[in-house]
């Protein structure tokens, strides 16, 4: 009889929590406040932008991990790869007389292949091509080299005896066809390996070129097949193979910084800095302006979208980009150190924007819009989310630098495709009590 | 040796904790008249009295009833009641054109009495006064640089308004009993508009837009009332509430503070028992909202009249325990509506009382259920629904 209350209460407590709760729905325009204007601004470059400026050398051609091959390519390219392999196996496991295994700590070089892969799909050209190797035998720093010097760090700058390498020591040639291979091989006898195989040297290694002109090859990678002997067992040769240590690339002529206009990308990668004045007030669209009058302040919180928008430019041939272009945008958090300010967050996401290199050839003057809500609300509001000064300097640059020696070109301010900013805005709700 | 029972009073303070946690927060949306002027008024009332079709005053019998301040004179012992009340809706709007269906579980009253020595007995109870919980969808077209493209606006209104009273009762000689309660009223509400622009095609994540304010509501009310019992089988009763205007005070600066004229409130009922276990009762309730559509910006309020009347049979029995019968009409206007036409609700009403635990005369616990099948209406629309009503009682602290 004493369990009744208690029964009761779990009946009350049940028949509640057995309702699920929808809520009265209505599309009744009565029931809503007065509709709220939705309304597209496009800012001109003097009402938002300015202080642009364009900067090179972020990163080498070493960072790469990939070469390019050319020869006079649009009349003006040249580019060789240099490479040096990494240290040759100590020793080799061979089958002695008695069937079982031994390492033979004595092995004998006497032969290999050089390797050279090569990529179809970034390279521009479609017949067969001729492919030369040749051996180094100057001093050169693969992380600061270039075409005029083999080492070119702070306090030590040697040319090279020949510019882009060219007083290399030739060890053959090889036609290149992309329709059948994607590898050509150079063999290179006990003598060269023997020089190669003293990883201490700085005088030592490869520059692959191109002899037929007119045309630009993206190198993969390289790589060194060993035929090697055994001194236990002469009748056994066994192969082996040797990765590279260092690969970078040579070119020549290095691009001019452009006159005018926004450049990004490239090996080493350029970046444009601009500044993004959010705007404190509007004075049209005119549709904004009959339902609440102009001008209309901008508060941060009306802000759905906001964009910059930019025009793409057909570059110099010899640089146009052959792949997709990453474009990444970031807030510069402290431009009085340009251009070694430290770069906020990606208002493009990892992968960045991703542009088709069409855009930047025949296709020119396409709108490439990238996305810069939450940096106008930030101005706006004067902070960031972490309570840190808004940023007003946007840095845009390529998502991987570098990435190619391609880069990628954009109208600037003056042109009649200069960068807009793009500002779609609700305002003009107001919610009362009835 | 068994362990020493525990009365069923002795679990008020759980049950009280169970309906404080329900109370102010559990106040779910259950009309689209919610939307309409200051939204849907909720009566404090328990099932009892809603199954009867009473529109809160004069049934014969003691209970803490807000409306009723002088039923609680002659309970005697302290006591606890919580209701809740769960409802399915129908709608049907031929001016619109929409139909739709919704549910929802309110709290509309959680009261306690307790004796104040000799001065009679205090009550203290927690009930609904405004219902306003309701959501609004409107789609809309914008105009980008790409052309229209629509959008959808989403209007949400939580809240309402609730009353805390503190009240007293006591017989006057053997057959009046007065009472009066002083009530303050309570509650906020929160309206969210958020225009939603996910069907614009753009390269990035397009921000909501959202606006919205919150306002909390305050003001207070008198009620006083008094009865006349005819023996132990009938009983006349009326009560008038009085309020102060109610404010609502916005927490931003950017939205208005209100004032709404709250109504006078005037009710009279009676009971009677015709025979032995057959109690009738009639009761009516007349409120001026009339004035509160003078402050509102939008919609009109009128004058309002309850109505009802009903029957109880209370020598029905159930698993051998008393269990009484009850069937009800009722009927009320609305004081706002959706379109500016006289809105009104009417319901047929029943239900069923179980005595849970007693002792000789006293019922320890019980447990009202009641059933109402009813609509809302106005001219274009029409809202059917289904309302429970369930109400624990105990006493015996």
């Amino acid at each position: 009889m004493n369990r009744l209350p208690l029964v009761a209460l779990a009946v009350l407590a049940l028949a509640t929590v057995a309702c699920e709760e929808t809520p009265p729905t209505s599309v009744d325009p009565d029931v809503l406040p007065p509709e709220p204007i939705t309304v597209e601004a496009g800012l001109s470059w003097d009402e938002f932008g300015g202080g642009l400026q364009v900067f090179p050398g972020f990163g080498s051609a070493s960072d790469l991990g990939s070469g390019v091959l050319a020869e006079d390519f649009e009349g003006v390219l040249d580019a060789r790869t240099l490479g040096r392999f990494a240290a040759f196996p100590r020793t080799i496991t061979v089958r002695d007389s008695t069937g079982g295994t031994r390492a033979d700590s004595l092995p004998i070089f006497r032969a290999g292949r050089v390797g050279v892969v090569l990529d179809p799909e970034a390279s521009t050209n479609q017949e067969p091509v001729t492919v030369t190797l040749g051996a180094l035998s100057q001093v050169w720093d693969p992380a600061s080299t270039t075409w005029e010097r083999a080492v070119d760090t702070i306090g030590d700058a040697r040319p090279w005896d020949e510019p882009g390498a060219g007083s290399a020591r030739p060890l053959g040639e090889m036609v290149w066809d992309p329709a059948e291979n994607d590898t050509v091989y150079f063999p290179v006898d006990s003598a060269q390996l023997a020089e190669w195989r003293d990883t201490t040297a700085l005088d030592q290694g490869i520059v692959v070129g191109v002899e037929t002109p007119g045309e630009r090859i993206q190198v993969q990678r390289i790589l060194l097949s060993l035929d090697v002997e055994s001194t236990l067992d002469p009748d056994t040769v066994v192969s082996s193979t040797v990765t590279r240590r260092d690969l970078t690339f040579i070119y020549s002529p290095v691009p001019e910084p452009p006159p005018d206009g926004i450049r990004i990308g490239g090996t080493p990668s350029w970046r444009t800095v601009l500044q993004v004045r959010a705007p404190e007030t509007l004075t049209g669209p005119p549709a904004l302006c009959e339902r609440v009058g102009c001008p209309v302040a901008v508060d941060p919180d009306q802000i759905n979208y906001a964009a910059l928008v930019f025009r793409t430019r057909a570059g110099p041939p010899a640089f146009q980009p052959t792949d997709t272009v990453n474009l990444d945008v970031r807030p510069v958090l402290a431009p009085e150190v340009l251009p070694k300010s430290p770069l906020g967050a990606s208002l493009t996401g990892s992968v960045g924007r991703r542009v088709g290199p069409n855009l930047f050839a025949e296709g020119e003057g396409a709108e490439i819009e990238i996305p810069v809500t939450e940096f106008i609300q930030d101005q706006l509001r004067g902070e960031t989310a972490t309570g840190e000064n808004a940023p007003v300097y946007v840095a845009l640059l390529s998502t991987f630098e570098p990435l190619s020696i391609a880069f990628a070109s954009f109208h600037g301010p003056g042109s009649e495709l200069e960068p807009r900013l793009k500002i779609i805005l609700t305002t003009g709700a107001t919610v009362e009590l009835p | 040796m068994t362990a020493p029972s525990r009365s069923p009073a002795m679990r008020l303070p759980a049950l009280l904790l169970v309906a404080a946690a329900l109370g102010p927060a559990s106040l779910h949306g259950q009309s689209i008249y919610n939307s309409a002027g200051l939204g849907l008024p909720v009566e404090s009332l328990d099932a009892r009295t809603r199954s009867l079709g009473n529109v809160g005053i004069g049934l014969l019998g003691s209970r803490v009833l807000p409306s009723d301040p002088a039923a609680a004179a002659l309970l005697g012992i302290p006591g606890a009641v919580l209701t809740a009340q769960p409802s399915w809706v129908e709608l049907g709007r031929t001016d619109t054109g929409e139909t739709g269906s919704y549910q929802g579980t309110r709290f509309p009253l959680v009261g306690i009495s307790y004796p104040a020595w000799d001065f009679g007995m205090a009550t203290f109870s927690f009930g609904s006064v405004l219902d306003q919980r309701y959501s609004g969808i409107r789609n809309a077209t914008v105009d980008l640089e790409e052309g229209p493209v629509a959008v959808v606006d989403s209007f949400d209104v939580s809240g309402g308004i609730s009353e805390v009273r503190l009240g007293l009762a006591r017989p006057v000689g053997s057959a009046f009993q007065v009472g009066v309660s002083v009530g303050r009223y309570t509650g906020s509400t929160l309206r969210t508009l958020i225009r939603s622009l996910d069907g614009v095609s753009l390269t990035g994540t397009v921000s909501d837009f959202q606006e919205g304010g919150r306002w909390e509501y305050s003001g207070t009310s008198v009620t006083g009332g008094a009865s006349m019992n005819v023996g132990q089988i009938a009983r006349l009763a009326g009560s008038v509430t009085w309020s102060s205007e109610l404010t609502a005070q916005a927490d931003s600066e950017e939205q208005d503070d209100r004032t709404f004229d709250l109504p006078l409130e005037l009710r009279v009922g009676a009971s009677a028992m015709l025979a032995p276990g057959l109690l009738v009762n009639a009761s009516l309730r007349r409120a001026s909202w009339g004035g509160t559509g003078d402050d509102l910006r939008t919609g009109i309020a009128r004058d309002v009249t309850a109505y009802g009347a009903g029957i109880e049979l209370s020598r029905a029995q159930l698993l051998g325990r008393q269990a009484p019968i009850r069937v009800g009409y009722r009927s009320a206007d609305l004081p706002f509506s959706l379109n500016g036409e006289p809105a009104s609700e009417t319901a047929w009403t029943g239900g069923i009382g179980l005595d849970l635990a007693s002792t000789g005369p006293l019922v320890l616990a019980g447990l009202d259920l009641a059933v109402e099948w009813g609509e809302r209406s106005e001219i274009g629309v029409v809202e059917d629904f289904w309302r429970g009503s369930l109400t624990l009682r105990v006493s015996g602290l």
